[in-house]
């Protein structure tokens, strides 16, 4: 009873925040200079035949219209198609124009549809590379703070949260792939192309996953129902793995709710400089190309996957700890 | 006593720090527990009792250290045992501490976690034969519902809810013998009797030794067939607790017994009673206070906790006023409502003439300069990285003073006046003790020159001789600056020796006024009697717990029964208490009491 009525609350809420987005990202779009039309027909292309183009297209009404045009298409699963992508392949920038008639072009949910899942498949990838990583160095540092393992952890994390995502990149790169030929490393043609950009974005998430993980243990450790636990006969073992990671998970699964959310934003970067075919290649592409139908297309996706990766955290912290239903 | 003992302990002696450094927190202490038999051991605040209950069963953590002696348990050293060994002893060894609520995981429900413990200390246990006995043993210890409770979580239940699971959770391997840690001190004192007598029932019961550590004598004496007075760590005096009471020997026995508060012999304070004003200081009107919490489990009702109901009286100039009630009885709510926290969602509380809720800039600053607040909690109200004089300094501040020769000036005379030496003008508050603290507390209240002073609380976490300190300390400012104080608290005692008159709360309704005499030698509500008859003190009881109270604890302030909110827990009621809520009625005097036994000639035969 309460799941659902947590769910009902929670996603109504949600999709009021990924409408606003996406009425936040309409009016910027069509507010920043540049002319989408231009860029599709062609720098050569007369000026009649753009501003017919854009009569046809609806790209002269007020943004209002356009945008009440645009999410009846949305509701109904249709997020319109790419300005510059042809149906048939790669991006064709425009440089002649009359070779790609609006019919061919490609549909926006189906350019998300190919490359999200290859981003995701690399987020996860790189969150359970940081978990493992995180949990084999932040759990022995909170259970024995000031000591040993504790400073690692703590050399580790101010390391790795000092090495820059897109130099670590180049570097493994030019290491693991070129010189070892250990790890594939540019475009993407099976599953081990994934590992290695998998593998610098883990290095910029794990910093901050020790540095909680560490904390809320230690502070768990030092509850009373801990010292309690041992007086009643517990196994060490029990009391740290049943109790004190139990307690010490919420904090850190409310951190990871936002570390996923901001790895949809770092992946931009690490994608562009391994030529990964995933969404933050779309994204930096739409964005040069002025796409305007990707670009929200990308926004609303991207918002939307936030709002449920919140939920989903919430609702799986209220499950290990029940005093946090409201 | 008969066959061998359970337990002896031998010249046991517990340091803290290690080398040069090293001091004893217990020294030299010896002593048997034979079987069945029920040791107390009592001793004020520091004297070393929580580390000896602690030593008992094996839980010495550095920076405290095993100095020297042992603790025999079946002809072997329980504190030379390695871990793993150890840990399987703790089905025969087990411990109640005071912190009930700190004591379970939060994110596991009770049940779950007492199967767990079960199983931990006797492996290979039956999972469903384990969860039967654990339900089997809460409905033991009187928790209402057992096999739902089971499966809830430790924020669900009340303190003494929590106490009695943890019980359950020590005896449910059937141990050879239990300490246990002042467990009655964080429950309500009609709570704490009831736990104190399924304690006794169960330990006959279940044929376990316990070594009952407490700071209070009244307690132990119920409790105990045996008592150790702990001094500073040494046990200076063992007798049987009659005995003991009767002919102390020991100067600190006798100052110990000597500091417990005397309620209905002639040693007990004289409090006059008020005369009446013309004016009421704060007369609160038919206030009520109603919180809205979101329902658990449901998609988006609400539910109403109703922590004050329909409360008026007056509180005249110069008079001592208390307010009593156990936790959760809108003490504090009510509390905010005259310190203009909060408002009254119906009803008014006016002060001197004026209606709290109209008062608006520079008069609203006028009455927040006249009452003055003291709480409760004197490690966490004072600003833990501020000097003591800019403490004191800001109120004068806040109320438009400027020149800081005058609040310098005026601050030295206020911390005069509660007897803080002036050298602690520049201190944090960090070294200050609790006493001190709480002096702070008053200082910061005083330097406004306030006309009302709203005690929160303000002297529970003292230990006597600090509360008589600084009673002293309020008759002599009350003296000085007619003062009126009102006192919220949920000790009796405290209230016997100082306040003029009492009003009880019980489930946000005030219950009874009376004046201090009369409340305490002839009450006519039946919940102060039940009150009264759990006061800790040596004296003869005038009310016997027996007659006084039946088991179980207040109904939640959500579902507020239908009818007398006591009737669930009164002797004394009959049928029209569950249909129709009773009203204040007038005794005579101005005393009035909120049940249907007064005033009829029933009343005094029910009495």
């Amino acid at each position: 009873m309460f799941v659902i009525s947590f769910l009902v609350r929670r996603l109504a809420q949600g999709a009021l925040i990924i409408f606003l987005v996406t009425l936040l990202i309409f009016t910027l779009l069509r507010i920043v200079p540049g002319d989408p039309v231009r860029l599709m027909a062609g720098g050569m292309a007369p000026e009649a035949l753009i501003e017919q183009i854009a009569e046809e297209m609806g790209l002269r009404d007020p943004v209002l219209v356009q945008f009440g045009r645009y999410m009846s298409g949305v509701v109904r699963g249709d997020l319109g198609q790419s300005f510059v992508r042809p149906a048939s392949g790669a991006s064709t920038g425009g440089s002649s124009f009359g070779d790609a008639t609006r019919g061919e072009r490609a549909d926006v949910l189906t350019l998300i549809g190919e490359t999200l899942p290859m981003t995701l498949q690399l987020a996860f990838l790189a969150i359970a590379f940081a978990m493992i990583f995180s949990f084999l160095v932040g759990i022995p540092a909170g259970l024995s703070p000031g000591r040993w393992p504790d400073r690692v952890a703590f050399y580790v994390s101010s390391i790795f949260i000092s090495l820059p995502g897109f130099w670590l990149g180049i570097v493994l790169a030019l290491l693991l792939s070129v010189k070892l030929g250990w790890l594939p490393a540019i475009g993407y043609k099976g599953f081990a192309y994934t590992i290695l950009p998998a593998i610098v974005l883990a290095v910029e998430l794990s910093p901050v996953l020790i540095r909680t993980l560490t904390g809320s243990i230690s502070s768990a450790m030092t509850m009373p129902f801990i010292a309690v636990g041992r007086v009643r006969g517990l196994s060490q073992r029990r009391i740290i793995f049943a109790h004190a990671l139990r307690n010490a998970s919420v904090p850190l699964l409310n951190l990871l709710g936002i570390q996923i959310s901001g790895l949809l934003g770092g992946v931009l970067v690490i994608e562009f400089i391994f030529d990964y075919p995933g969404l933050g290649l779309l994204t930096i592409n739409a964005v040069l190309q002025r796409d305007f139908p990707l670009i929200q297309g990308i926004a609303i996706v991207t918002s939307a996957i936030f709002v449920l990766i919140n939920i989903a955290v919430d609702l799986i912290a209220t499950l290990i700890d029940p005093r946090l239903e409201y | 006593m008969n066959s061998s003992p359970v337990l002896s302990v031998r010249n046991l002696g517990v340091d803290v720090g290690t080398g040069a450094g090293a001091r004893p927190v217990v020294s030299d202490v010896s002593f048997d527990l034979a079987p069945r038999e029920i040791v107390g051991i009592i001793g004020a605040s520091g004297s070393g009792k929580t580390v000896l209950a602690r030593a008992l069963v094996n839980w010495i953590d550095p920076p405290l250290r095993i100095a020297s002696g042992s603790v025999e348990y079946k002809s072997q050293n329980i504190l030379d045992l390695a871990g793993g060994r150890m840990r399987l002893l703790r089905r025969e060894i087990a411990y109640v501490g005071a912190n009930p609520m700190g004591a379970l995981d939060p994110t596991l429900p009770v049940g779950r976690q007492i199967v767990e413990k079960l199983s931990a200390v006797v492996p290979g246990i039956d999972p469903s034969e384990a969860r039967k006995r654990v339900i089997d043993l809460l409905g033991a210890v009187r928790i209402p519902s057992p096999r739902l409770r089971f499966d809830e979580y430790p924020s669900q239940f009340s303190g003494g809810m929590m106490q009695r699971a943890l019980i359950v959770d020590a005896l449910v391997s059937n141990p050879a013998f239990l300490v246990a840690d002042n467990v009655t001190q964080p429950l309500d004192v009609t709570v704490a009797a009831q736990v104190l007598r399924l304690m006794r029932e169960l330990t006959e019961r279940f044929d376990t030794a316990v070594v009952f550590v407490s700071s209070s004598l009244p307690t132990v004496k119920e409790a105990a067939d045996q008592v150790l007075v702990l001094s500073e760590g040494r046990i200076v005096e063992r007798n049987t607790p009659q005995r003991l009471i009767d002919a102390p020997q020991h100067p600190y026995t006798l100052q110990l017994i000597s500091q417990i508060p005397k309620i209905w012999t002639s040693e007990a304070a004289a409090v006059p009673r008020t005369q009446n004003a013309a004016r009421p200081t704060i007369s609160i009107r038919d206030a009520t206070r109603t919180y809205r919490v979101r329902k658990r489990g449901t998609f988006a009702a609400h539910s109403e906790v109703r922590a004050v109901r329909n409360v008026t009286f007056d509180v005249m100039p110069g008079e001592n006023f208390g307010v009593v009630g156990e936790s959760g009885c809108g003490k504090s709510t009510l509390m905010r409502l005259l310190s203009r926290l909060e408002f009254p969602d119906s009803g008014s509380v006016i002060c001197n003439g004026k209606d709290l809720s109209k008062l608006r800039g520079k008069t609203l600053l006028k009455f927040r300069r006249d009452f003055q607040l003291v709480l409760q909690d004197p490690f966490n109200s004072l600003p833990p990285r501020t000097s003591i004089g800019a403490i004191l300094e800001d109120p004068l501040r806040v109320h438009g003073m400027r020149n800081a020769k005058e609040i310098r000036e005026r601050v030295l005379a206020v911390m005069a006046e509660v007897e803080l030496p002036a050298n602690l003008y520049d201190e944090l508050p960090l070294g200050l003790s609790a006493g001190q603290r709480q002096r702070v507390n008053v200082a910061r209240a005083m330097v406004l020159e306030p006309k009302v002073l709203i005690m929160d609380e303000t002297l529970s976490s003292l230990d006597q001789t600090e509360q008589f300190r600084l009673l002293a300390l309020f008759e002599k400012l009350q003296a000085q600056h007619g003062l009126t104080y009102v006192f919220i608290s949920h000790d009796l005692a405290m209230v016997r020796r100082v306040c003029n008159r009492v009003a009880v709360m019980y489930l946000g309704e005030v219950v009874e006024i009376a004046h201090n005499e009369r409340l305490f030698f002839d009450p006519g509500h039946p919940y102060t009697k039940a009150l009264l008859s759990a006061v800790p003190t040596l004296e003869e009881r005038r009310y016997r717990p027996e007659d006084c109270l039946l088991e179980g604890e207040p109904p939640s302030p959500i579902d507020l029964p239908p009818g007398c909110s006591f009737a669930s827990r009164c002797p004394h009621a009959f049928d029209r208490c569950r249909a129709e809520s009773p009203t204040l009625t007038a005794r005579n005097h101005g005393e009035l009491a909120a049940c249907f036994l007064v005033g009829g000639p029933g009343a005094r035969a029910a009495a």
